[in-house]
């Protein structure tokens, strides 16, 4: 029968499916129909028993709650705090299960926007791995019996340790301040192994205060980074890259200059107009180059002229930022140059992040005997090269999986996890952030913070009245039951601000010596995904793709092609870095854009327990990090091992002239604004096929600007997260096999040790003219009428015709099957998003715009009775760019943001002369070259211009 | 012989020595009467671990996925097709020798026609393995790629060129052995009145459908297989031609050229007449039959060779002039990358093979001197083979985009599919020897001497 749901739509009481009408029953069941249905259900069976159909049992609900329909997402807003800054997130739950972290649109420190770890926590909670019971030395106990045996031990001890991370929230705070009073000789003490406190302790000591420095990148006409990759593992980043993209729209006129001077190559670098590469270690004379010194010999006297000249030029909308490594006379110098430019800098008094405290106190306490020792959500046995907990009498660590230090405590604890917890957060004065469960612990795990409670109370039965902490951050909130829930609806309470800079103080610190020759310098930065370590077990943070590098699976002593020369080393040998008594092998992987005495390594890796599929994955650099972040002066030699096999997911970086991410400079594009229309000429192109019209109706298409992308691949996690594409190990993307739906494709021209970079994401593009639909056999891949190339999973055959025939190489396959692990594990299971199929071994998949966000975009609407409207529809790439850099939506709506990015002067089509038609629109980058750099000469444009 | 042209100008004798009717079947009959000789034995026994290891390739793709070969993102298609294209290639010369031939009356044909034949059919089963398992869910393959009715009424996309293989393929493979089989008739009517045992009366009495030899039962015989060689004829020209539009319709450089119809045709030719030539030289000597497939049938097939192999030649160049003046830069480094790229190797093995090498066929001593034209006719199939490769592989792995550019290296899996396709089409050609008439008796009776009308000229 067929069904009009035009009919439908009118009827207002029709809102779900269950309405829909059934087919009128049919009982004309003769003996020949019946025979017809036996031979027919014989021969199904026959052939379903050669298809894969995972066995399953469905439970219903009895009592549904009024809020619940099954199928249907419901939302919460909520705070990550599993990470250094408490973003605010929205959790897509369906069915009762968290399945999907977003930003949350209107919190003020993050505004919707997303980082990589921050979404990929969703499988952490789902970690197969994760410790299921309290264990007490090797048994399995109760939390009764564990916490007995606790507070017997605290209550007779005479000194206590407890170490936690950096970010407490200020309920966590309060009572770590009440446990510390009931508990004698308790001491709190801050682990945060990869993170800036040697930065945090230099500005305490120039502007007289602890706090945190926030440059106002989207007020900054002209930004100097020394050695700071604010875009990529410093700091804030998502609110960093949305402050900086906002500046980077040369058609709207509002267009910053970045000067990046740095050893290795970051995200940060690979966005500059200009890049000096430096060592390091002669940060201090790049900032006296800068107040008016001489530039080192070998370095770019012009470019230090014109950062010179456009620095003065723009008081008051020029800005330097310094890498978190470097010493404290660099920034003593880049406060006194930001004071005397009056550089937009904000001031964060008391950031959420508290400020760690030295390696060395910690490991103190610990070789010291304490009684007790406590570890909250801290791995200090795998990053705390010296941590002896052999004279500890008693050690408890809380964690949500039985990593290192939880394998080396008389107790393990298994802890909740951030989407199981009730927490606070205050990331600004005046603002306070929520965090609330979605779920119940899954494994009967316990918030750590519950455990402090509980043995608070153990300890001083007065210290509160609340039964959990969930009561206990409600009391401290102040709110009465409506206000409460509102709060924790909204997520956050106060809008909060941040204080203006303070003048600095105290500016004499001397700069220590630069690294000699034939040293290397080598900086340990945490890992962009893995972080200090504490997510090296996530399978989807360990597959994407280090920005630069494009390597996965592994961490390694990253230097330019100079430095592997001199060194006498090739790609994927081992050397061996020495600094003072440690020493480490690494294996070498060589890239360009890296200063020659330079090396780049990655904290965060070669976890030994705890971490699942990330367990021996990599190379611990710790034992490097006794004397902080900037090692000056190490020995580097040919370790002279046998070669390591490095995954990296892109090998040419060459564009060859084809023109794919296209560029111009600030002047090419002040002389030709649509420069980029012109790059490539090709006859006419001619239409064999009908022409179709897509002028009616919807037509989605989505648009990228890469003046706005900085490479971070926050894209690629939420892509993954939301269509449920399966990790697959570091031995099929070494086959070239990875599943990512998007991309990102770099390439670079030029000199080795400072090449152009040019950064884009590469998704499928859904051309109007698709190759990859006329050449499926089975019609498994087929077009719409709203311009989606869809490919339709359980018609395909898996003839890989189609990603042959694809120009953009955006068709991922099923190799193996992938999702078998996801959907036998019953607890990955549930991390699947149920809106999206997951797709079985031999099938083809590739991006499809998200197409169950269009289609529930549409039902919503036309739920209501209304039209879809621009903004309805956001892909999961675009909801996470914290650049801003995606839009999507329907051409068709007048004056819809898409409409106006396809019709941009700076628009363009990759391999347009093709005659594919993509739905995807780039904008071409344009670099803000300085004047007197720019060697632009117009008419004299490759490629002929007109 | 009254037809001069119709045969060598030298006009030898098709069959050598002094040779009667009845002693002709009887050479052709001993293979397959007597009991299977230890050096049938020891052949069978030696392809049997290639053929096994076909089958364990086979089933183990099918069970994992197209996981265990090398295949990756941008290389969609790797060792699987090439093979298959290659033996379609081989494919070729069979009905080309029984229908082209035969139409064009080249009576040195019927001592190779029935091996031939029997090889291109043998080929094609070989080659039909490969779309199979290629795709990544064949049970769904297996049928779904068949315009077939069903309730969801989805059809099958005919502008896709695998649909034309399907078409072209199965056609192939139906016609020619339905030609093959025709062909045997008469043969196995021989078999059948010779048999002695019941058994084999029986069966071989079935399998001839009745055959009389009679006059009528000679008329229709005859028609039908001047039908068949009609329609068998523009077959070997067209299935070819489609596999080609696999590769010509695509947009991936390398591959969307024009000139590739003619050329795979040629290229096909080419490997078959290579195939036929490698085997039955081995064939006619375990069989004893030097003096029903002469040196001078070699030498004639080493013409069809060397005419082909500078077909294929002049292909390889006006693609790379193409490229050139076409202006296309992705097509022009399609083929510099061919030349000059990683796997610039094959290339140029696979110009040697089939362009330089067959060169030496110019010398008649060398076409038809077995211990010369061997090595050469192995390495033309070695040549063929790494053609399909390198258009395979070097089109693949360096394409539009330089980001998802990544190179191919065949699985442990591939290997054995590549080795035990020969296993496969080694055993049936094994069984067929010692099953059926390896030459077409009937027909080789009518080139001996005496047994034509010779336009008055009576002995």
């Amino acid at each position: 029968m067929t069904f009009d749901d035009a009919k439908l739509r009118d009827r207002p009481e029709v809102t779900t499916r269950d309405d829909n009408p059934l087919p009128p029953e049919d009982n004309a069941l003769t003996r020949r129909t019946a025979m017809k249905l036996f031979s027919v259900t014989a021969l199904m069976g026959a052939v379903a028993g050669c298809t894969r159909k995972p066995e399953r049992y469905i439970y219903s609900v009895v009592d549904r709650p009024e809020y619940q329909r099954p199928g249907t997402p419901l939302y919460y807003h909520s705070t990550w705090t599993d990470g250094l800054y408490p973003y605010g997130i929205t959790v897509k739950c369906v069915d009762g299960r968290p399945i999907k972290i977003e930003g949350h649109e209107e919190h003020p420190l993050n505004l919707g926007k997303a980082c990589a770890p921050m979404q990929a926590a969703l499988v952490s909670l789902y970690d197969p791995e994760r410790l299921k019971s309290p264990r007490s030395g090797k048994n399995d106990v109760t939390w009764e019996q564990a916490d007995k045996r606790i507070v017997k031990a605290l209550q007779a001890a005479s000194s206590t340790v407890v170490v936690t991370r950096g970010l407490l929230g200020p309920s966590e705070q309060a009572l770590a301040a009440q446990f510390l009073k009931a508990a004698p000789g308790a001491k709190h003490f801050v682990h945060e192994p990869a993170v800036d406190r040697e930065r945090r302790a230099a500005w305490k000591a120039i502007y007289g205060a602890d706090g945190e420095l926030v440059p106002e990148f989207d007020k900054a006409d002209v930004i100097v980074s020394i050695d700071c990759d604010f875009l990529g593992t410093d700091g804030d980043v998502v609110s960093n890259t949305r402050r900086f993209a906002a500046t980077r729209r040369p058609e709207a006129g509002t267009f910053s200059r970045l000067y990046v001077a740095e050893g290795g190559m970051t995200v940060t670098g690979s966005s500059a107009d200009h890049r000096l590469p430096m060592r390091p270690s002669e940060a201090s004379a790049l900032v006296a180059a800068l107040a008016g010194g001489t530039a080192k010999e070998g370095w770019d006297a012009k470019v230090i002229a014109a950062m010179r000249e456009d620095l003065a030029a723009n008081r008051g909308k020029a800005l330097v930022v310094a890498g978190p490594h470097l010493p404290a006379a660099v920034h003593a110098a880049v406060a006194k140059l930001n004071a005397e430019l009056q550089a937009p800098l904000l001031w964060n008094a008391a950031p959420a992040l508290l400020p760690a405290n030295d390696p060395q106190e910690i490991r103190a306490a610990l070789a010291a005997g304490a009684d007790v020792a406590i570890f909250l959500g801290v791995n200090p046995v795998y990053d705390l090269p010296g941590a002896d907990l052999a004279k500890v009498k008693l050690s408890i660590a809380h964690g949500l999986t039985a990593n290192e230090t939880l394998a080396a405590c008389d107790i393990a604890l298994p802890s909740a996890h951030n989407l199981e917890s009730w927490n606070d957060t205050a990331p600004l004065a005046g603002m306070t952030t929520y965090c609330q469960p979605m779920i119940a612990p899954l494994f009967g795990g316990r918030q750590e913070a519950d455990s402090l409670l509980a043995w608070t109370k153990a300890l001083d039965e007065s210290a509160t009245d609340a039964e959990d902490f969930h009561d206990y951050v409600k009391a401290r909130s102040g709110l009465e039951a409506k206000a409460w829930q509102a709060a924790l609806r909204k997520g956050y309470t106060g809008s909060g601000s941040f204080a203006q800079a303070p003048a600095p103080k105290s500016l004499d610190a001397t700069a220590p010596a630069a690294g000699a020759a034939g040293t290397m310098d080598v900086v340990l930065v945490a890992d962009p995904f893995l972080g200090d370590g504490r997510w090296a077990g996530n399978p989807w943070l360990l597959e994407t793709p280090e920005p630069v590098t494009q390597l996965v699976w592994d961490n390694a002593a990253m230097m330019g092609p100079a430095a592997a020369k001199a060194l006498g080393v090739a790609k994927e040998d081992w050397v061996t870095i020495t600094l003072g008594d440690a020493t480490l092998d690494l294996p070498v992987l060589v890239k360009t854009g890296f200063q020659k005495d330079t090396i780049l390594v990655h904290l965060g890796w070669g976890r030994t327990a705890g971490a699942g599929v990330g367990d021996r994955v990599g190379i611990n650099a710790y034992p490097l990090s006794a004397a902080g972040h900037l090692l000056v002066g190490a020995k580097v030699k040919s370790a002279g091992k046998q070669k390591y096999h490095l995954v990296r997911t892109q090998r040419a970086h060459d564009q060859m002239d084809r023109e794919i991410a296209r560029s111009a400079t600030a002047k090419e594009f002040a002389a030709h604004s649509d420069f980029a229309k012109h790059r490539r000429h090709h006859p006419p192109l001619d239409q064999i096929d009908q022409e179709v019209d897509y002028t009616k109706g919807h037509k989605w298409v989505l648009g990228i600007d890469l003046n706005q992308c900085t490479g971070c691949n926050a894209c690629m996690v939420a892509c993954q997260s939301e269509n449920n594409i399966p990790t697959v190990g570091k031995d099929e993307v070494s086959l070239g096999r990875d599943m990512s739906w998007i991309r990102i494709d770099r390439y670079e021209k030029g000199d080795p040790e400072n090449p152009e970079i040019s950064q884009m994401p590469m998704l499928c593009q859904h051309c109007d003219n698709a190759p990859c639909e006329t050449v499926c056999p089975v019609n498994a891949t087929v077009h719409s009428p709203e311009g989606l190339n869809d490919q339709i999973y359980n018609r395909c055959v898996g003839t890989r015709y189609c990603a042959n025939n694809c120009p953009y190489k955006v068709r991922r396959f099923n190799f193996f099957n992938y999702t078998k692990q996801a959907i036998d594990t019953p607890v990955e299971e549930l991390a699947q998003n149920p809106h999206v199929t997951v797709r079985m071994r031999g099938v083809m998949e590739k991006c499809t715009f998200c197409v169950q966000r269009i289609n529930a975009a549409k039902f919503e609407r036309s739920n209501k009775g209304e039209k879809v409207e621009d903004g309805d529809v956001v892909t999961a790439c675009q909801q996470a760019c914290p650049a801003d850099a995606i839009v999507f939506g329907d051409e068709n709506i007048e004056g819809s943001k898409i409409a106006a990015a396809r019709k941009a002067d700076l628009a363009y089509h990759v391999l347009e002369e093709l005659n594919v038609r993509p739905n995807v629109t780039y904008q071409a980058r344009v670099r803000n070259l300085h004047p007197s750099l720019d060697d632009y000469t117009p008419g004299a444009a490759k490629k002929g211009g007109h | 012989m009254s037809d001069a042209t119709a045969t060598l100008p030298e006009d030898p004798p098709l069959v050598q020595g002094d040779i009667t009717l009845q002693k002709l079947d009887d050479d052709i009959s001993a293979p397959y009467e007597a009991f299977p000789t230890k050096r049938w034995w020891i052949a069978f026994l030696l392809v049997q671990p290639l053929a096994i290891a076909f089958l364990v390739c086979f089933v183990y793709t099918i069970g994992a996925g197209i996981g265990t070969w090398g295949n990756n993102a941008p290389v969609g298609w790797g060792w699987a097709i090439t093979n298959f294209v290659f033996w379609i290639g081989i494919g070729h010369a069979g009905t080309l020798i029984s229908a082209i031939l035969y139409l064009l009356r080249q009576k040195w044909r019927t001592g190779i026609a029935r091996f031939a034949e029997a090889m291109t059919i043998f080929a094609v089963i070989c080659a039909l393995q490969f779309p199979l398992i290629h795709t990544g869910r064949p049970w769904l393959a297996a049928y779904w790629l068949l315009p077939l009715p069903n309730s969801n009424n989805i059809w099958v996309n005919f502008r896709s060129p695998l649909l034309w293989d399907v078409f072209a393929v199965s056609t192939y493979g139906l016609v020619s052995f339905l030609f093959w089989y025709t062909g045997l008739l008469p043969d196995l009517a021989i078999a059948r009145d010779r048999a002695k045992h019941k058994v084999r009366k029986l069966v071989y009495g079935i399998m001839s459908l009745g055959w009389k030899g009679s006059n009528r039962a000679w008329s229709h015989y005859e028609k039908a297989y001047l039908l068949f060689a009609g329609l068998s004829t523009p077959l070997v020209l067209s299935v070819h031609s489609v596999v080609s539009f696999d590769f010509a319709v695509s947009v991936v450089p390398g591959w969307h050229t024009t000139i590739f119809p003619p050329y795979f045709v040629a290229g096909a030719i080419f490997s078959g007449f290579a195939m036929v030539a490698t085997l039955i030289i081995i064939m006619r000597k375990y069989f004893k039959l030097q003096h029903v497939i002469t040196n001078d049938h070699l030498d004639v097939m080493n013409r069809i060779v060397i005419a082909t192999s500078l077909m294929v030649g002049y292909a390889y160049i006006i693609e790379i002039f193409i490229a050139w003046y076409g202006g296309v830069t992705f097509e022009r480094y399609a083929f510099i990358n061919r030349a000059l790229g990683p796997y610039a190797w094959a290339y140029w093995l696979m110009v040697t093979c089939n362009v330089i090498l067959p060169q030496l066929l110019w010398f008649k001593k060398i076409r038809s001197t077995v211990k010369y034209l061997y090595p050469i006719v192995i390495l033309v199939n070695l040549g063929m083979w790494l053609e399909r490769f390198v258009i395979i592989i070097t089109s693949l792995t360096r394409d539009y985009l330089p980001s998802s550019w990544d190179d191919f290296a065949p699985s442990w899996v591939d290997i054995g599919l590549l080795v035990g396709s020969f296993g496969l089409f080694l055993t049936l050609l094994l069984l067929f020897c010692r099953f059926l008439p390896t030459v077409a008796m009937a027909e080789t009776k009518a080139v001996l001497p005496g047994s034509q009308p010779s336009g008055g000229h009576h002995d």
